[in-house]
């Protein structure tokens, strides 16, 4: 298990390295030079050449990784173009909020996806796991973007429940808070619910027909100790890793919230800076956002690890 | 022979009964294909047609399902709108499956420093979340639907060679991989002529799978303006020009979204049928 | 009064296309105390009988009739809660496969105390102390240390007995035990089957074994009842009915059975034809398609259970039957030095590298412990034109391995493989094929062996057009081979589903004879077979070696199969050979230990009860780590001293064409072990 865990996190530490390189030479491709964005489009080419020298644009291209490697190992992400700020507080309150979001809707997801998906396994082929199979049927077909749309109509707009977008002020209370999130939460949640409840409950159906199970049964266990006691610990093994690849999901799906519920988040800051060619901040954010990803998946290699005896004990 | 229960267990190759998920989704798939290649025909006016009087009308008689800001009938739209959706899920479908499926078998035939480095590859891939990964290809250049395409085929590829390769890995150990090798079969032929039949089925079903997820993260990345550009009548696109005019024009953006649904639960459900009919495939001769 | 008494079983499979029909009309009864086999092929429903009776038949299935009467009380109509108080205390049950049927989540010891908990309402920690004694009472090694430990830390003999503790732990009255020892190698099976004896003995249970094996019949059962495609075909004591069986099924199994002590290498008789397919069952006598005494009535008249000589028999004419002559001799003398050498082996080594272990320890404090597993260890062997050589060895014995690197479908680490006097240990290219065209192999699973995608005839085919052969000339050769291999020529339009086991196992035979071989590995051809079955296949491979002049490296854990068809036998342990010579030497003294352990592990229908049994220390030991000294010094109970564990063992010649590797003299060799039934330490 130790030597398990060491490889795992030299493997993601690796694979950060490799993507911090993948990014910058991408976003280095980037027409519409850095200088020239700085300069504004009336410049002369001489301003422009005196801006590119003086952010030391003109290096080969492995000393400007480098430069920007190590600042950002020292928490210096550079300046946004745009906004013509340091990228790091910006980015810190982003990731914050996106958190908060990310968090609530990852619970959700985790508790009700996983109950419906014993639950559905536990009664199979009764009116219980047809309503949730087609519940979520819905959640992996429905677009993301367009259930938002559909929630925003119906309790912003029609019903006028809750707001339908940004963030509350910082001093209004948890309510005001909690209602801007409910609607990007639930948006974030529905697809993710139907992803995990449909592979834990595969999952849940192929041990309770394992032969261990039918031991179990053999044995005279009370049917309630068959299936929490002996089923469900191994069927949710998968859904570790399932729940990890989703976290993947998660953070692609908060893009698409944050832009549809206009909130102040890092998937909003991202497509801000896109559509704005902010060199810096699109480095920025993509860096952050697929070290949020490694980790994620890491937590999930040895959280699986850890609760699979087969490699904790070799 | 087998146990009684075994045969039971084993759902039976002679009696083919189609089951309705299948029928359904077939019926609703090529009913949308069948749009989707008669829009120009059908559809009442151009796609692009502005009209600067017929703002925002609700719909009509003579505009089924309305118009939007600029105008233009968000019918016509919408069936030509079919089309790139279409267009972006098969295609993007066709490149993963091409470059992942060779990939996925040499990494589960050879083993060694080819499964390695392949993995290691994909395993690279495969750090960055989806959406991600395609913003990043499209950030750097023009967007277009195009590269948004190729962008969304290269994001689902380990995806397949992870499912190529267990299923080659699963599949080579049977024994007649060995008698083929015994008998001096060379590793392209037993790739393609021996594993391969064998190991389509669950690829398949992924593949119907992956062609949904390209269509839902195609329009996702034109909803966020980086994939198909105006005037075109991309779905995805179509939502986002829509926000704007959510309350007093919710039609323009219900229409293209109901249209996406109805397109992927088609998909779906043929998806779902056909796992049904060739899942069993999958268990006769392995443990039967 | 019978303790357990199944009345008229009838169950029934739902199925897309109509129920098949598991169980008919099935009745039997043990009485207290007692051990009645249930005998019966693949097919049978066997198992789902041991389902019924406890109630874990799952919803495809449907009882349509009948009683299960234990105690008294009929099970098929009690409720579920009062069936489920009983399971597991009163009525235990033990499966086939050790390690799927224990959760790899749990710990050992929370598996065995459970029924405790569960069912009397013991508290957990006393619950695991009962545990820690129920495993030490079947045997293993280290209790307290077990319970901690979790299912795949463990070898399969171990599983079996952790299952066996865990089934006795309430003190049940009635235990079923489905196949229990069919999964494990013959020296741990001898072990169980010894344990399983004395549980029984000191407790009293009642015993319902399952088996096909006719031999472990004979080894603990009072009682044997045999089943056929869901219908009793006899009933009767142990004795009588493996000496004098009455139904033609049951005399056809004994008489297609390989056993050791047949003096002659007789033809074996297999039953002719396949089993039926249980969705359209004969008329009449479930069995006259495959009958050789059938008449007009048998095919008719569904037949009854008749009392015959104490005994029941569903036959009309059983007692009546001619007896049948025994078959003629197969052609082959024994020993007889065959043709010049076709493949020799010098010293080959086989090694496969493990997963590194990070270990605490070293200079550095912290080192990466490289592992490998050896799988064969220095073995050198000579096969000569037109003879068969057997290998024999358990699992992890490394036979197989040995068998695929002669056959170059792998490398061998080192070493040399030589083949006519060319030496093909690194052959490539054309040297290759050439090497493969008279060299071929045959594979063990049949399910596997043919690509379920390809009709018989296909696969055929690409061997003959990697040949050279024109697509003309296919199709001629293609229906000559199925002939060769008794299949009829129009067999190669099916697909593999469509044949039955032993069917797949004969096309894996025509293929490996499309090139023409010189010489065949076969790595356990019989052992995923029916018993009934393993005749036909074991008969047309001695046919094919004296028709064709093949040459064979027979590979099995079966050492009865070997003893039938090899002209010489080599002992493999751990890697490496430790005794070859003929046959017939090999199996009298003088003999390895091994060697000797083996042949009294087999379970056998002719020998009765001999107390002298030979068992080994331990289970399967850790393969392959260098050896310094003898391979087998670990289980060996001969075992001199500290020798065994520092010198290679020399080799002792009883005979010149037989040598045994021990340190022990060969005078001392000729005398048998005296009985010491070692407590399975270590």
């Amino acid at each position: 298990m130790l030597l398990y865990g060491a490889r795992r996190i030299a493997w993601i530490a690796t694979t950060l390295v490799v993507l911090s390189v993948l990014i910058f030479a991408i976003t280095q491709m980037l027409p519409g030079s850095v200088a020239q964005i700085i300069a504004g489009q009336f410049a002369s080419p001489d301003s422009v050449a005196a801006i590119a020298a003086k952010l030391g644009l003109n290096d080969p291209y492995y000393v400007q990784y480098w430069r920007w490697a190590s600042a950002v190992l020292h928490g210096d992400f550079g300046r946004s173009l745009i906004m013509e700020r340091p990228i790091g507080p910006v980015l810190w309150e982003a990731l914050a909020n996106s958190a908060a979001l990310a968090g609530v809707a990852f619970i959700v997801v985790v508790i009700v996806g996983i109950g419906l998906g014993v639950v559905a396994a536990i009664r199979a082929g009764g009116a219980l796991d047809h309503a949730v199979s087609l519940f979520t049927f819905l959640g992996v077909s429905v677009p993301e973007f367009f259930w938002g749309i559909v929630l925003i109509l119906v309790f912003s707009r029609w019903l006028g429940w809750l707001p339908s977008g940004g963030l509350a002020d910082p001093d209004s209370g948890l309510a005001a808070h909690a209602a801007h999130v409910v609607l990007p939460a639930a948006t974030l949640a529905f697809a993710l619910i139907a992803h995990v409840s449909r592979m834990t409950r595969s999952s849940m159906l192929g041990v309770l027909r394992s032969q261990y199970v039918r031991n179990a049964r053999a044995k005279g266990l009370p049917e309630r100790v068959v299936i929490f006691r002996h089923a469900l610990r191994n069927a949710l093994l998968p859904t570790i890793t399932i729940l990890a690849l989703d976290v993947g999901w998660l953070i692609g799906g908060v893009v698409v919230a944050e832009t549809v519920f206009a909130y102040p988040g890092l998937g909003r800051a991202l497509i801000f800076s896109i559509e704005r060619h902010d060199l810096p901040m699109i480095q920025a954010s993509i860096l952050v956002i697929a070290a949020i990803y490694c980790a994620a998946n890491l937590a999930a290699d040895l959280l699986y690890a850890f609760f699979n005896p087969r490699i904790r004990y070799g | 022979m087998a146990d009684a229960a075994t045969i039971a267990a084993r759902p039976q190759r002679r009696r083919f009964r189609l089951p309705p998920t299948l029928l359904v989704g077939l019926s609703l798939t090529g009913a949308v294909l069948a749009l989707a290649a008669l829009a120009p025909l059908i559809a009442p006016y151009p796609y692009d047609e502005i009209s600067v009087l017929a703002r925002l009308k609700p719909p009509s008689a003579a505009h089924w399902l309305g118009t939007d800001d600029f105008g233009r009938d968000v019918l016509s739209r919408t069936l030509m709108g079919a089309r790139l959706s279409l267009f972006m899920g098969f295609g993007a479908t066709a490149i993963c499956l091409g470059v992942g499926v060779p990939l996925g078998l040499l990494a589960g035939y050879l083993r060694g420093r080819t499964d390695e480095f392949i993995m290691r590859a994909m395993d690279v891939l495969m750090s960055f979340p989806p959406i991600l990964l395609g913003l990043l290809i499209l950030a750097v250049t023009p967007p277009s639907l195009w590269k948004a395409m190729a962008a969304v085929g290269i994001v689902y590829v380990p995806a397949i060679v992870r499912l190529a390769r267990s299923a080659t890995l699963e599949i080579a150990q049977e024994e007649f991989i060995l008698a083929a090798r015994a008998r001096g079969d060379g590793t392209a032929y037993i790739l393609f002529a021996e594993i391969l039949p064998n190991a389509w089925p669950p690829l398949a079903v992924e593949a119907g799978l992956r062609v949904t997820f390209a269509i839902l993260l195609g329009a996702a990345l034109s909803f966020l303006g980086i994939g198909a550009q105006p005037p075109s009548s991309d779905w995805g696109l179509m939502i986002s020009d829509a926000r704007p005019f959510l309350e007093p024009a919710p039609w323009i953006a219900l229409a293209p979204g109901i249209a996406m649904s109805i397109t992927v639960i088609g998909i779906n459900l043929l998806g779902d049928g056909l796992r049904q009919i060739l899942d069993p495939e999958l268990r006769t001769g392995r443990t039967g | 009064m019978a303790f357990l008494s199944v009345e008229s079983l009838t169950v029934e499979y739902a199925t897309p296309a109509g129920p098949i029909g598991a169980l008919r009309d099935v009745s039997f009864s043990v009485g207290k105390g007692e051990a009645l086999a249930l005998v019966g092929e693949s097919g049978s429903g066997k198992s789902t009988v041991a389902l019924a009776v406890l109630g874990l038949l799952g919803p495809e299935a449907r009882i349509v009739a009948g009683r299960v009467v234990f105690d008294g009380r009929d099970l098929l109509a009690l409720p579920q809660p009062s069936l489920r108080a009983l399971r597991g205390s009163r009525l235990g049950i033990v499966f086939q496969d050790p390690f799927a049927s224990l959760n790899p989540a749990l710990p050992i010891g929370a598996q065995v105390a459970e029924p405790l908990i569960y069912h009397r309402g013991v508290r957990p920690a006393d619950a695991l102390a009962k545990a820690k004694a129920a495993l030490a009472e079947v045997g293993l090694p280290r209790p307290d240390e077990l319970l901690k430990a979790y299912p795949h830390q463990l070898s399969g003999g171990m599983q079996q007995r952790v299952l066996i503790a865990q089934s006795l732990i309430c003190d049940p009255e009635l235990l079923i035990l489905d196949e229990p020892t069919t999964a494990l190698d013959v020296t741990v099976e001898a072990k169980i089957l010894d344990l399983l004896d004395a549980l029984r003995r000191s407790r009293g249970l009642t015993m319902l074994f399952i088996t096909h094996n006719l031999g472990v019949v004979n080894r603990i059962c009072d009682r044997a009842c045999v089943l056929y495609a869901g219908s009793v075909l006899e009933e009767g004591p142990k004795a009588a009915t493996l000496a004098a069986p009455l139904h033609p099924y049951t005399q056809g199994l004994l008489g297609s059975i390989v056993s050791l002590e047949a003096e002659s290498r007789a033809r074996l008789t297999p039953i002719p034809g396949r089993l039926p397919d249980l969705r359209q069952l004969p008329g009449g006598c479930i069995f006259h398609p495959r009958c050789a005494h059938v008449l007009e009535a048998c095919r008719t008249e569904p037949q009854l259970m008749r009392p015959v000589e104490g005994r029941s028999v569903r036959c009309w004419r059983a007692g009546f039957l001619p007896h049948q002559a025994p078959a003629p001799d197969t052609a082959a003398a024994d020993g007889a030095p065959k043709g010049a050498p076709l493949v020799a082996v010098r010293d080959l080594h086989k090694a496969y590298p493990l997963a590194s272990r990070l270990v605490i320890g070293g200079p550095t404090l912290l080192r990466l412990q490289r592992r490998e597993v050896r799988a064969v260890n220095g073995v050198s062997l000579t096969i000569r034109a037109g003879e068969v050589l057997g290998l024999v060895g358990e699992s992890g014995s490394g036979k197989s391995t040995l068998g695929q690197c002669i056959a170059r479908l792998s490398d061998a680490s080192s070493g040399e493989i030589s083949f006519l006097d060319r030496d093909v240990t690194a052959a490539r290219g054309g040297a290759l094929r050439a090497f493969r065209r008279d060299v071929q192999i045959i594979f063990q699973n049949p399910m596997s062996s043919l690509n379920p995608r390809r009709r018989v005839g296909a696969t055929i085919g690409r061997s003959l057009a990697l040949l050279g052969r024109g697509r003309g000339e296919r199709a001629g050769m293609i229906g000559k081979l199925l002939e060769a291999v008794g299949l009829p020529a129009d067999y190669a339009r099916r697909y593999p589903h469509q044949l039955s086991g032993g069917e797949r196992q004969r096309v894996s035979i025509a293929r490996a004879l499309a090139s023409e071989p010189k010489f065949i590995v076969c790595d356990e051809p019989i052992s995923a077979l029916d018993v009934s079955v393993q005749a036909t296949v074991l008969n047309l491979l001695a046919d094919l070696r004296d028709r064709l002049k093949l040459a064979y490296l027979f590979i099995s854990h079966d050492l009865s199969a070997v003893a039938h068809i090899a002209d010489r036998i080599a002992v493999m342990y751990a890697g490496a050979l430790l005794e070859e010579g003929p046959t017939a030497q090999v199996l009298a003294p003088p003999f390895h230990p091994y060697t000797e352990a083996l042949l009294s592990a087999v379970p056998s229908i002719d020998r009765a009860h001999r107390g002298d049994r030979i068992r080994l220390r331990g289970d399967a030991g850790e393969t392959g780590e260098a050896m310094k000294g003898c391979p087998f010094h670990r289980r060996c109970p001969r075992k001199i001293g500290a020798i065994c564990e520092e010198s290679a063992p020399p080799l002792v010649r009883p005979a010149p064409a037989h040598w045994i590797r021990c340190h022990l003299p060969v005078e001392e060799l000729r005398r048998p072990t005296t009985a010491r039934l070692v407590p399975a330490a270590g």
